[in-house]
């Protein structure tokens, strides 16, 4: 992990030109909403602005136009990521299946896949979910048991997943389960991308500390899926969920998820804020900057085909400190009672009380900092 | 890197390496790296000053070849040069660490197979590289403008002060992993974190930069930091 080197951000076209079509198209489009819905924005769902958003060409973007998509550059989706994030809007409900489904059944996922799936993903209104952890498998995803048998009508299911957000409301679920019995950890294991509406399947909803319904169980009971449910190749589940969780790590959004808060932060501090009020917005803002430098190089780094896993981590890794951190300061130093009404002290008090999983979600901070640790050359 | 960069690089390391003067340094032109060809210069940008001071800051932190290269500039040109000054020390501090963690052993084992050491050092890891990443992203914004440091104001101060914040993680882990060999006068490490305490409060301390960015921001207003953000870069 030597020299690293900033990955210049450029994007093809006018990416100016990008924004401010986006700005002006949100000041049109994005509902008013409340202020705690704009913090951790991309766990906010509303179905109606994913359509809109889709019908305004902003999902799908990077997909190619014979499946519905935008054909653009992934630089381009980012710039609209970020304005999207920094804003504040409602796109939790298409979140995963554009980042993260999207991309990975264009990438491994069959003819048929393609065609089946990604135009819905595209106009905003098909849902993806991820089935990774289950109950014996958190931190350490290799000990996966869901297992998948194949027979001559398909795939026949058993196991669970939890943990899965979005499980709920989503469509598919792309899961990683063990096709190859008696096979161990990470070898042995494949992607089959499973309609949520096939018979067999329960999603039971698990309540966070916050009272929010993000995430479920999900138990497959002999569930039978087609043959074609298989994405990519058998066996090569683990390599294709590894190049897919360095999408989930880099992105704008570990970073800019709770920006709302720094919003009302200086709103509130007005122009000329106290010298330890200064010093806090300040020292906010030279992290958010350098955040942004990370996280633009690691998506260059990528759009360019490169697999910077490792600065990939150091985004997630940094990001996740940076918005743990920001509630906690903004609360030693501003004069707000735990129930106080206004926007600063609703967003403040929602935030240290999602913050404890912005270190969860995505890999541990353990694990993401063992991977950095691999790359530095200690593993 | 283009090949003008690459041998510019070869030089400094050549020239610098068991320098104990500036005088050297001198002798070889670094002076002309920022005047104009026309001028009879090197004609280098910022994108240059900067990994020359990143090797500097490896090989001869006590030297001024800062103030060298750039004579009489603006002392928050002096910052953004401190800043590359203090990434080349930080990395240094990081492969030294690296390096002995990987041979050192205790309990029968080597330091870095320790769990405790490895997420110490990914800790100090991040730092360092999110410094790497405030000197490149505030080269390429001096580059763009000219080199003007009012241009560069908000870069200059984010810079700056990120740095300064991470003196503190990357001195304290790298000594730490280091036991007692990392606190002798024989050993090189304190060759870089001696002058990484010293940078932190040269040019402009946390809160001297944090006051001025901060009141930036607070000007600009919630929403008006973001449209400035994006519409100083990419």
């Amino acid at each position: 992990m030597q020299g690293f080197a900033l990955y210049p951000f450029d994007p093809p076209g006018d990416a100016a030109a990008l924004r401010t079509d986006l700005r002006a198209w949100l000041a049109a489009n994005q509902p008013a909403g409340d202020v705690v819905a704009r913090a951790n924005c991309w766990a906010s769902f509303d179905a109606n602005f994913s359509r809109a958003l889709g019908a305004a060409g902003y999902v799908g973007m990077t997909l190619p136009t014979r499946y519905g998509g935008g054909d653009r550059h992934p630089l381009e989706r980012y710039v609209v990521i970020e304005e999207l994030l920094a804003a504040g809007a409602p796109v939790g409900a298409h979140w995963i299946a554009d980042r993260q489904t999207g991309p990975l059944i264009l990438r491994y996922g069959s003819e048929e896949q393609r065609q089946r799936y990604l135009p819905g993903i595209a106009r905003g209104e098909l849902y993806a979910c991820i089935g990774l952890s289950e109950p014996g498998a958190g931190s350490d995803l290799a000990a996966v048991r869901t297992s998948a048998r194949e027979t001559a009508e398909g795939w026949r299911i058993n196991g669970q997943k939890i943990w899965t957000t979005g499980a709920h409301f989503s469509h598919i679920m792309l899961a990683l389960v063990r096709t190859e019995e008696g096979s161990e950890r990470n070898a042995g294991l494949s992607q089959l991308l499973i309609d949520l509406d096939t018979p067999g399947i329960t999603i039971r909803p698990i309540i966070d500390m916050a009272g929010h319904h993000d995430f479920n169980e999900v138990f497959f009971d002999d569930v039978l899926v087609p043959h074609g449910a298989l994405v990519g190749e058998r066996g090569q589940g683990w390599k294709q969920v590894t190049a897919e969780l360095g999408l989930e790590r880099s992105g704008p959004e570990r970073y800019l998820s709770s920006h709302a808060l720094l919003v009302a932060l200086i709103d509130a501090a007005g122009p000329a804020p106290d010298p330890a009020l200064a010093t806090l917005i300040g020292e906010l803002t030279a992290e958010i900057w350098t955040l942004r430098q990370l996280s633009m190089s690691t998506a260059a780094k990528l759009a360019a085909g490169e697999d910077p896993m490792v600065e990939a981590s150091v985004v997630k890794e940094l990001g996740n400190a940076f918005e743990q951190d920001m509630p906690r300061r903004v609360q030693a130093i501003i004069d707000r009672d735990w129930d106080d009404g206004d926007d600063l002290a609703r967003l403040l008090r929602a935030l240290l009380i999602a913050s404890p999983s912005f270190s969860l979600r995505g890999g541990t901070r353990e694990v993401i900092r063992g991977i950095i640790a691999r790359g530095l050359g200690l593993r | 890197m283009s090949a003008a960069r690459d041998m510019l690089c070869d030089t400094a390391r050549a020239v610098f390496t068991g320098a104990s003067d500036i005088a050297p340094v001198e002798e070889a032109g670094f002076a002309l790296l920022l005047i104009p060809e026309a001028e009879g210069g090197f004609g280098g940008d910022w994108g240059d000053v900067d990994a020359v001071l990143q090797i500097a800051g490896v090989t001869v932190p006590d030297l001024p070849v800062a103030e060298l290269i750039l004579a009489d500039a603006d002392d928050r040109l002096r910052a953004a040069a401190t800043v590359s000054l203090m990434a080349g020390a930080m990395g240094q501090a990081l492969a030294l660490s690296i390096e002995h963690v990987n041979m050192r052993q205790q309990f029968g084992r080597l330091l870095g197979k320790f769990q405790a050491v490895q997420q110490s050092l990914a800790v100090m890891a991040c730092e360092v590289r999110a410094v790497e990443a405030a000197a490149a992203a505030l080269a390429a914004r001096l580059d763009a403008v000219g080199r003007d440091p009012s241009a560069a104001d908000f870069e200059i101060a984010a810079a700056k002060l990120r740095a300064n914040r991470a003196v503190g993680v990357v001195t304290a882990v790298a000594h730490q992993v280091h036991g007692a060999i990392g606190f002798t006068e024989e050993y090189d490490l304190h060759r870089v974190t001696i002058p990484l305490m010293r940078w932190r409060g040269a040019h402009g301390n946390d809160a001297h930069w944090a006051q001025i960015l901060g009141r930036q921001a607070a000007g600009l207003g919630g929403r008006g930091l973001w449209e400035a953000i994006t519409a100083r870069g990419a």
